[in-house]
Parts: structure tokens; C-alpha cells; sequence
């Protein structure tokens, strides 16, 4: 059984959040790994499944916010990206808010940390990864 | 050759207080091909720096890893000592122990760390050593727009010692805001002369640009002078293309009237006149358009005291809110209400209608709450800023988007003030959005310091091949040349090897990659390579999620 997060993370907005939480002394769960990407449209579905057959519990790909994405489409492209991955888990019969892209300002720490309180919360409803 | 990994951990001076590193040392030494982990205090300090670099030479080490704060802290320093130690500086991987681990959780985190420090130590493994290169760049700009802020910005770069072609659509320089030098505080007579003085500038009017191909350092336009047609290549290209205005807003139905102009207009009618009498009563509208925009409010507050001082006409603003965001607008508007300008404040839209050759404005005025009925010799109508003509065609010339409102490259907070998504594209003042002359003038000293920072060297340095296509994979579908929000891929012709044959294959460019890798991760082919995020790197911390 395991409980733990993938969090893809863009270097310029999500990862930046994560690292302001850590000096402004936020807290959140331990069960995170932030793996740090240079832009959320770097994350393959790929990835994203990967994450779930090595045991993960639920997938985050962490942008910068609409809007405001460092290369114009990357944040659109990982949405759909994640869009289809959640199909995907549908149809092997997973739950799929285990999958979830999120957009995160890199100086919104709170945010950030709201939003893996979040997929815990998620996780206790939907079970952890066998 | 052997891969040999050196681990180095920091407790960051002591900071980091619910990591059992002496666990962590035992355990992470039996991972394969770790040949020596390293405590260390302060690893950024000159102490550290000097027992990194020489553990790396006396345990022959060619993959480091670091455990301590955020990459995005101190890794570039990290890699600049891997160089000093004669190894690739991108041969490092970072564990990120402290914001990401010992600070935000409470109680023992050891679990976490080293785990942490698996995924960066099966990441290195993966690593490959990349060369930088210097790549040429020309030392020209090209300046697009004659008006105002490309004749400021030529005469910047000029003054920088870059080369500058001055490309005006127009027969004459001077553009849109011939009438409104006031506001800029110059004199345009003198700023053309200067421009057509300078040695560094050559002006081309009645021109178009056709195509831009190339990347940063070396983009090639081609350009139409009525028949004529010119081909030159530029490092960097500024565009100044301003905006264009509509003069009446919806809902005034009274176009083509002789006692109805625009802001323009009545700039133009304020620089005419000379002695004669103008009118008695002058009324100004502003608030019609969705927003104020901040040059109409100010061309208003302008134009309505020169008016006073001028004429000495009863002057009326009609407006929601003047909008006082621009530098030294708060103290024109009361300057404006000094000098005798009356401002009605209006709830809903004012009603206007023509009575015997004036004018007649109904409104209520919500502070006083009172009907206001009033008649005006001439009206003054807000005018909407809108993109100029051929912004759509621009952007789509370059592959570039635009805003919501058809502006190029509004207000994002990444790109400001006027870089663009591709490297040695600017923008500056209007023809990016809602700007006063204030904020306009900064746009084009930012673009031409930029410009500057790019060219004056001659060169510019980029990673070789960091993203990579594989041209043996690569089926030529372009689906990579159309996502790339940079412009940095582009078709090549390359011999297929074992025929005569040549096939068409993507490349990109490393001067013009930004490193976002959305061509990597849409590739149906996978052929394209980025590394440092190369697919196998990235699922090589995944897999070691488990692994504890």
C-alpha cells in the first residue's frame, strides 16, 4: 500500500511555489515527490502512467497559471495531456481524480500547499495505491 | 567508461535539523556505482567548495550528486565548480533536502530525504555531458514603426553603436502621435531630423514586411518597397507598430457631424488655430469604452486645458472615473479642475443629441444628483485603442499569439515588459497594449538594453543540442515545428545515410530553444531528445518512488 503524490512540477511557477513553502515554513503531508520539469507541457502521458504502475497513489502536474505560461502553450498542453489520462484510467476501471492538473503562480505558496492537502483528502476517499 | 558517482550531502550550516544524515550515509553508500559520500556543513561556502572540487579529483568522479538546498538556489554555482573541476557542469543532479523536505515537514524526514536522494543518484546515472558553443550573431536591428517609440528606439541603438533600419508602412515618419507631442514631451520635427542625421540609422518608408525567417542572432526579412524588394538579415527586431484608435465609441450615434470630433481630432485643431476664437463650449467624453484606456484619459486631461488656456472655453468632461494610474496624472487632474474644467460625473450613459447646430448633452451627474442639461459648440468623443492594422498578419508572419484583445504579447507576467516568446523579438509601447507615454518610453529603453545584452558581443552562447531531434526517427510530420511556442524548429534537408537520397527532417535551432520541451513530450515518434529531462531521466526518479 502506498500513499504517495508524483507531483510533476514546472521549474518556472509550481516548483518555485514548493521551494517558497519550504523558506516561509508552510507544511504539508510528507507523501509528495516533486519531480521538477522545465515546463508542464514537458509531461508525457507517459509519465503520468508510469507514475501509477510504480505505485503511486495519485499524479499532480503543476503548472504555471492560465494565462501566464512561460511558453505560451506548455500549461494548455499538460491539461489535455492529463484530460486524456484520466480517460485512460477510466478505462482500466481506476478512479480518475487520481490524476489532477493543477496551476500554481510561483510565488503562491499557500496554494500549493493547499493543493496537496488537497489530494490527500482525495486519496482517503478514493483509496490508496495497491 | 565507468560511471562512478560521488554523493555529496549539506546540512546547510546546520539548518537542516530532522534529517538523520548518518542513516542516510549508510544507506545511500550501497547504492550501485556510488564510490564515496560526502557530509558536509556548508557546501556553498568556500570550505565546501574547495572539499567538493577536490574529492571530485581524488575519486576520479564523473556524476555528482547534491543533496542540500533548491536546484533553483545554488545550482548554477554548483555547476560552474563541476567545470572548474574539469567536468561537464551539467553531470550534476540535485536532491532538494531542505525547502522541499526537511523544512516543510515536521518530525523525522529521513525516510523522505533518501529517498529523494535515490531518485536524483538514479537520474545521474542517466546524465549526458553537454558543450556550449558561441553562435554569431549580426550586429543590426531592425526597428519596425516610424512613429514616436521606433524613432526613440532607433536613436537608443544607435547610440549603443548597433546598426538600425528604421521601417515605416507610411511615406513620412512621425506616425499616429504627431498631434499629441505634448504628452510625449518631445519635439517631432527635431527627432526626425536627428534620425535622418544619424549614421547608424537608415530609414525605409513606404515599406512592408513580406516573411522573417531565422532565429535570434540572425533573422532574414525580406521586405517590399512598392516594387522593389529588399532582402537583409538583422540580430534582433523591435517592433513598434503602435495602435490604431476608433474614434467614436457605440452608442454615439453621431458620426459625421461637423460639431462631433475626436481626440485626435481636436489635438490636431488645437495645433492649427492661432488667434481666431475658438469654441465657447467644449464638452469631453471619456468612460465609453470598455475600460478607461490610460492615453485617452490623459490625451483628455490635456487637451481640455490647453483648450482653457487656448480659448478660454466652458469645458465639461463627461466621464465615470478619470482613471489616474499614469505617473503625474493625479496632479494634471487637479490642475485641470483648478483651471475651471468642470467634471460630471455620470451613472448611466449621457444621452446626446444635435439641437440647432450645437450639441445637447443630458446627464446626471451622481455626486450632485442632479439633471444636467447642457449644450457644447463641440463635442470631444472618447476614443478606443484598438491593435493597428496588420497585427493579426504580424503575429501570424512570426507564429506568435496575441492576446485577448488582439494586442501582441499583453501583460504577461513572464515576457514583460517586451520580450517576446521568441528570443530577439521585442515589442514596446502601444502595439503590446494599454500604455501612457510614460510606460511606452520605459518599454523601448528596456528593449534596446535587451537588444543591446544580445548583440554587442557579437555572439551568443547556447548549449549544443540540448534538444535534440533524431533524424533517423523523424517522419516529417511537422507536428513539433507547429507547437514550438519559440520558433526554434525548423525543416532541414540531410542525406539519409545509406542512398544518394536526401530527406527533409526537423532540427532546432540552440540558439532560439528556450528548453521547454513540448516538442519532446509530443513527438509521436519520439525523436526528439531533451536532456536533462529526456524521458528515460525523468522516469528514472519516478521509478525509484517505491524503491525504499
Amino acid at each position: 500500500m502506498s500513499n504517495k503524490i508524483i507531483a510533476f512540477c514546472c521549474e518556472h511557477s509550481a516548483y518555485l511555489a514548493a521551494d517558497l513553502a519550504g523558506k516561509q515554513g508552510l507544511h504539508y503531508p510528507e507523501n509528495v515527490r516533486l519531480i521538477r520539469v522545465p515546463c508542464a507541457g514537458r509531461v508525457d502521458v507517459t509519465h503520468i502512467l508510469k507514475a501509477f504502475e510504480k505505485g503511486a497513489a495519485a499524479v499532480l502536474v503543476v503548472g504555471c497559471e492560465e494565462g501566464a505560461c512561460q511558453h505560451s502553450t506548455g500549461n494548455t498542453r499538460a491539461k489535455e495531456r492529463v484530460n486524456y489520462s484520466q480517460t485512460l484510467l477510466q478505462e482500466i476501471g481506476m478512479d480518475n481524480r487520481r490524476v489532477e492538473m493543477v496551476n500554481v503562480a510561483p510565488g503562491a505558496p499557500h496554494k500549493f500547499v493547499r493543493i496537496i492537502k488537497e489530494m490527500n483528502e482525495k486519496i482517503k476517499e478514493v483509496g490508496e495505491a495497491k | 567508461m565507468e560511471t562512478r558517482i560521488g554523493i555529496f550531502i549539506c546540512d546547510c550550516g546546520g539548518s537542516i535539523k530532522n534529517i538523520d544524515f548518518s542513516t542516510i550515509k549508510d544507506k545511500i553508500a550501497k547504492i550501485p556505482h556510488v564510490v564515496m559520500v560526502n557530509l558536509a556543513s556548508n557546501l556553498c561556502l568556500d570550505e565546501g567548495k574547495e572539499e567538493l572540487l577536490s574529492r571530485i579529483k581524488s575519486d576520479n568522479i564523473n556524476r555528482v550528486v547534491i543533496a542540500a538546498c533548491s536546484p533553483e538556489f545554488k545550482e548554477h554555482i554548483f555547476q560552474q565548480l563541476l567545470e572548474k573541476a574539469g567536468l561537464n557542469g551539467h553531470l550534476l543532479s540535485m536532491a532538494n533536502i531542505r525547502e522541499q523536505c526537511a523544512w516543510v515537514h515536521e518530525g523525522d524526514v529521513t525516510g523522505k530525504a533518501l529517498e529523494l536522494i535515490r531518485m536524483a543518484a538514479n537520474e545521474a546515472l542517466l546524465l549526458e555531458p553537454l558543450e556550449k558553443r558561441e553562435f554569431a550573431v549580426k550586429e543590426e536591428v531592425l526597428v519596425v514603426g516610424g512613429g514616436v517609440l521606433g524613432i526613440n528606439s532607433a536613436l537608443q541603438l544607435s547610440r549603443v553603436g548597433l546598426q538600425t533600419i528604421l521601417l515605416e508602412r507610411e511615406v513620412d515618419l512621425g506616425g499616429e502621435n504627431r498631434e499629441f507631442e505634448a504628452l510625449w514631451g518631445t519635439d517631432m520635427s527635431s527627432m526626425v531630423k536627428a534620425v535622418e542625421a544619424d549614421e547608424n540609422i537608415e530609414i525605409i518608408t513606404s515599406a512592408e514586411i513580406m516573411e522573417i525567417e531565422g532565429e535570434v542572432g540572425d533573422f532574414s526579412v525580406r521586405i517590399m518597397k512598392g516594387a522593389e524588394e529588399i532582402s537583409r538579415s538583422f540580430g534582433a527586431i523591435v517592433f513598434a507598430t503602435g495602435h490604431r484608435v476608433e474614434d467614436i465609441a457605440p452608442g454615439l450615434q453621431l458620426k459625421d457631424n461637423a460639431n462631433v470630433i475626436s481626440q485626435h481630432g481636436f489635438a490636431q485643431m488645437l495645433q492649427a488655430s492661432t488667434t481666431e476664437p475658438g469654441p465657447k463650449t467644449v464638452g469631453f467624453v471619456l468612460g465609453f469604452s470598455d475600460g478607461n484606456s490610460r492615453f485617452s484619459t490623459l490625451a483628455t486631461l490635456n487637451n481640455a486645458l490647453a483648450c482653457r488656456q487656448k480659448w478660454d472655453s466652458e469645458v465639461y468632461i463627461f466621464c465615470k472615473n478619470v482613471e489616474v494610474d499614469s505617473e503625474g496624472v493625479e496632479n494634471l487632474y487637479r490642475t485641470t479642475r483648478e483651471r475651471g474644467v468642470v467634471f460630471v460625473k455620470y451613472g448611466d450613459f449621457p444621452k446626446f443629441s444635435i439641437e440647432k447646430g450645437v450639441v445637447k448633452v443630458e446627464a446626471k451627474d451622481i455626486f450632485a444628483g442632479e439633471e444636467i442639461s447642457l449644450t457644447c459648440d463641440l463635442l470631444v468623443t472618447d476614443e478606443i485603442l484598438l491593435p493597428a492594422e496588420g497585427t493579426e498578419a504580424l503575429s501570424s508572419l512570426l507564429s506568435m499569439k496575441m492576446d485577448a484583445r488582439g494586442f501582441h504579447q499583453d501583460e504577461n507576467v513572464y515576457f514583460y515588459p517586451v520580450a517576446s516568446n521568441r528570443k530577439g523579438i521585442f515589442f514596446v509601447g502601444d502595439c503590446r497594449g494599454n500604455l501612457d507615454p510614460n510606460r511606452a518610453l520605459a518599454d523601448v529603453s528596456s528593449a534596446v538594453m535587451s537588444a543591446y545584452e544580445l548583440l554587442s558581443s557579437g555572439k551568443v552562447v547556447a548549449e549544443v543540442e540540448r534538444v535534440k531531434v533524431d533524424p533517423q526517427k523523424c517522419r516529417t510530420c511537422l507536428t513539433c515545428i507547429r507547437v514550438c511556442p519559440h520558433g526554434a524548429i525548423q525543416l532541414v534537408r540531410m542525406s539519409n545515410g545509406d542512398t544518394d537520397g536526401e530527406n527533409e527532417v526537423a532540427k532546432i535551432s540552440d540558439p532560439a530553444c528556450d528548453g521547454c520541451g513540448i516538442c519532446a513530450a509530443i513527438c509521436p515518434a519520439k525523436a526528439i531528445k531533451f536532456e536533462g529531462y529526456s524521458d528515460k531521466q525523468i522516469l528514472a526518479q519516478v521509478e525509484m518512488i517505491g524503491a525504499s
